[in-house]
């Protein structure tokens, strides 16, 4: 570790994988609801459990992302954080409010919930991924601002690098879109239309710029080839994401009420949105290949290859699926859309963030890497998730297909119970995929209490 | 185009590379190429849409004005050749002879716009707008894309005006001059493509 | 490759390639706030549908449902139930949840009022009279 300061890191890289494991024991539970309907009932309905699954991954992939800037930023700007204390003292915030927000979500009725916690103040809670009470959401805004005025004062004051700059505009872009998750207008399109401003700006907009960030930065690290070489291609690259990404948002304005001409402007951007991840991928495997030196940590090596590949699968490839119009028409609000979502979840964010944790975590710890046996062990994990994820992305997608024949296609469509009925064998093998992913996430943690012989850190 | 690719010969010596080297910024091309790839889509969805409605394509196509895209296309390739004389003038060091050019340039695609504002203004005061019918959402989504386009070449070329009159290109420098010709000329060709295809071919 | 290819180029195109696109986005939202009036049935929005909407989030609906395709994909899409089960069989439905029958997705009781039940029932009116282009492609959503 090159400077003190970046140990405040660690909490966050923890945290983030402890909720993980929430996530995806929450996911586990609706995909057995899934199957038998009534399981958990009523002590965890599914739409609480999808709540809480999706909650946390929006917040340890926030936790990620901090984390990774607190790492990131002293090295890059080259000086120590502006405030380490400041950054402990949100870890504990962000961690606590997350937690109550959770356990409320668990313990009492959504609406109570809503009633507590002052949502006739300012009606925004109820709305897919912005189901945090209004509090929670205040919070995350103050959270968010002490992190941003943390790491911008740090790189005011130190080397401004192009990593630095694209982080630091994909954080505050985060930040200011998520203000429109306190914008609920009573009509109903007006509300769908800005709350995609906070979703896919994210997700396919400012949330890409971190993505790219951090992907650079472990491939400067570990492959050892210029800084100058690989920032000019980060700015290719996410020119390629914005230009296509921005318009990219009106493939959610096909069916909504919004006006018509978004079927072409959303579909024509929006078709072409696989290229830039594409770019990545090759990218990507690019470096590594002109590679100059030998990073022990062939980790961090295998994850940053393996975001490039499974971002451009599942956000580029099964994107593209079902984002022109004429194909959307019959697979919005699918389980192709469910398909879709968990693999460019899990090839975008979650791999990039285990990513910067596998390379960070053991310099934090004080290694430049792992043992080989810890390694090894990691890189197995790899395999599992990321195996589980396709089969889980596959399953998803012909419980899908057979979704929209039966549904939507058929001259005599069956209802929604019954298409589901038909399906239910895709979700069994779901659901045991999920199993695997959860093993290959035991496997994960249990791969940082390995012991075995290390190198320090240079 | 070619005058440009004889001036990386003269910056360059060596010779395996040179002539395969583009004028102006690799960079500026990748954004080239991304553009251009959207309006391809662009336009292969409008003959997609134009073949779903022929009728209407053509009926619609006979409420514009060919002579106003003619002029517009006129305007566009004059500018694009003002843009190659100002960089050949910058070349053999005329710099104000180059900054005429580059302002001869931005005069033509002044006029392109006043003759697109004018068009837009006829078609507004009918109340013409992108959900009146297909064709005029064609009409307008790739005619405003392109406006925006115009508009945004301008304000590079207005840059580039600026820098050569500082000073700041000369032969051996003239990457970011070029870099801003070649994006002129792609807003130019993309013209040239879509002033046919909208106005002209039944 | 001989070509010049610098950082500070790549850069300038990335500023400005975000800052056009941005622009063109808001061009294209100002038109569809123009346009929306026209399609969105917001004359009908009335203080029944806005409490009907306000029921719909505060008992996260979406956590099961789809609404014009948007949501959870556990439960029927509601945008357009109000066409394909009409006004009775929706109050009549939501007042005998839980079905309790073993194995089968349940949705909770919410005990609501016969004036919230309205509310509700309206709320749903309202968005099946959205003009979404024609979707979902049938009624069963």
């Amino acid at each position: 570790m090159q400077y003190q300061s970046q140990a405040v890191a660690k909490p966050y890289f923890i945290a983030a994988i402890g909720l993980f494991v929430g996530q995806i024991l929450f996911g586990l539970i609706m995909g057995l609801q899934y199957v038998v309907g009534d399981f958990l009932f009523p002590e965890i309905p599914f739409n609480v459990a999808r709540m809480v699954h999706t909650n946390l991954l929006i917040v340890w992939l926030l936790f990620g992302f901090m984390g990774a800037a607190y790492y990131m930023i002293p090295e890059e700007a080259e000086t120590e954080l502006h405030s380490p204390k400041l950054a402990i003292a949100m870890f504990w915030i962000f961690l606590v409010a997350g937690a109550l927000t959770i356990v409320g979500y668990l313990t009492v009725p959504y609406a109570t919930l809503a009633e507590l916690t002052g949502n006739d103040l300012l009606e925004t809670m109820g709305r897919e991924f912005l189901e945090q009470p209004l509090i929670t959401k205040v919070g995350i805004v103050v959270v968010a601002l002490a992190f941003l005025f943390n790491i911008s004062m740090t790189v005011l004051k130190g080397r401004k690098t192009s990593i630095a700059l694209v982080l630091l505009l994909g954080l505050w872009g985060l930040a200011v879109f998520f203000l429109f998750s306190f914008y609920n207008p009573s009509n109903p399109v007006l509300d769908k239309y800005f709350w995609w401003w906070v979703v896919h700006l994210w997700v396919e907009g400012v949330w890409e710029l971190i993505l790219g960030a951090l992907l650079a930065f472990v491939l400067i690290k570990v492959t050892g080839v210029d800084r100058e070489v690989i920032e000019k291609w980060l700015y290719v690259i996410i020119t390629l994401t914005l230009i296509t990404g921005i318009i990219g948002t009106g493939h959610h304005y096909f069916w909504i009420g919004t006006p018509e001409y978004w079927q072409w402007w959303g579909s024509i951007f929006s078709a072409l949105e696989p290229i830039p991840f594409f770019a990545m991928t090759v990218f990507a495997f690019n470096m590594v290949n002109r590679r100059r030196r030998e990073h022990p940590n062939k980790a961090a090596t295998l994850w940053a290859l393996g975001t490039g590949v499974m971002a451009f699968l599942g956000a580029g490839v099964w994107g593209f699926l079902h984002t022109l119009a004429p194909v959307n028409y019959y697979t919005h609000g699918s389980q192709i859309t469910a398909a879709h979502g968990h693999m460019a979840f899990y090839g975008a964010y979650v791999m990039v963030v285990l990513c910067i944790i596998s390379y960070a975590m053991p310099v934090l710890r004080g290694r430049a890497a792992n043992s080989n046996k810890a390694q090894v062990m990691e890189m197995w994990s790899f395999w599992l998730m990321t195996i589980a994820m396709v089969f889980i992305t596959l399953f998803l997608t012909a419980a899908g297909i057979l979704q929209v024949w039966l549904q939507r296609f058929s001259d005599t469509p069956m209802s929604f119970m019954a298409t589901q009925d038909q399906i239910s064998l895709f979700y069994w093998m779901r659901e045991w995929t999920g199993v695997v992913f959860l093993i290959g996430l035991v496997v994960y943690i249990a791969s940082f209490f390995v012991k075995g012989e290390t190198r320090a850190a240079a | 185009m070619d005058t440009s690719a004889t001036m990386t010969l003269n910056q360059d010596d060596t010779v395996e590379a040179a002539p395969l080297a583009p004028p102006g910024d690799l960079a500026v091309w990748f954004f080239i190429l991304a553009e251009l790839l959207v309006f391809a889509v662009f336009f292969i969805a409008y003959a997609v849409a134009r073949t779903h409605d022929v009728a209407l394509f053509a009926v619609m196509q006979q409420t514009l004005d060919p002579d106003a895209g003619a002029l517009n296309t006129v305007l566009l390739v004059s500018s694009s050749w003002c843009v190659a004389r100002a960089v050949l003038a910058v070349d053999g060091a005329r710099l104000r002879t180059g900054a005429r050019w580059l302002l001869a340039a931005l005069a033509c695609g002044g006029g392109f716009l006043l003759v697109k504002g004018l068009e837009y203004a006829d078609k507004f005061a009918e109340g013409i707008g992108l959900s009146t019918n297909t064709f005029y959402m064609f009409y307008l989504s790739l005619t405003f894309f392109h406006f925006m386009h115009v508009v945004l070449g301008m304000l590079v070329l207005a840059v580039l005006w600026h820098g050569v009159r500082r000073g700041h290109y000369r032969r051996g420098r003239l990457s970011g001059l070029e870099s801003g010709a070649v994006y002129w000329h792609m807003v130019d060709l993309v013209w040239l493509v879509l002033f046919p295809l909208v106005y002209v071919l039944h | 490759m001989s070509g010049t290819f610098t950082k500070s180029m790549a850069r300038n195109v990335f500023y400005g390639g975000t800052v056009f696109f941005i622009l063109l986005f808001l061009a294209l939202t100002f038109d569809s706030m123009a346009t929306l009036p026209k399609r969105d049935n917001r004359q009908n929005l009335t203080e029944e549908v806005v409490a009907g909407k306000k029921l719909w989030e505060v008992n996260n609906c979406i956590g099961c449902h789809t609404l014009l395709g948007e949501g959870a994909y556990f439960a029927p899409e509601l945008g357009n139930v109000y066409v394909r089960r009409g006004p009775e069989f929706i109050k009549a439905w939501i007042k005998s949840q839980p079905t309790g029958a073993p194995g089968r997705r349940q949705m909770p009781q919410f005990n609501f009022s016969d004036e919230e039940l309205d509310q509700m029932v309206a709320f749903l009116k309202y968005m099946s009279e959205i003009n979404t282009n024609d979707w979902p492609p049938n009624v069963e959503g």
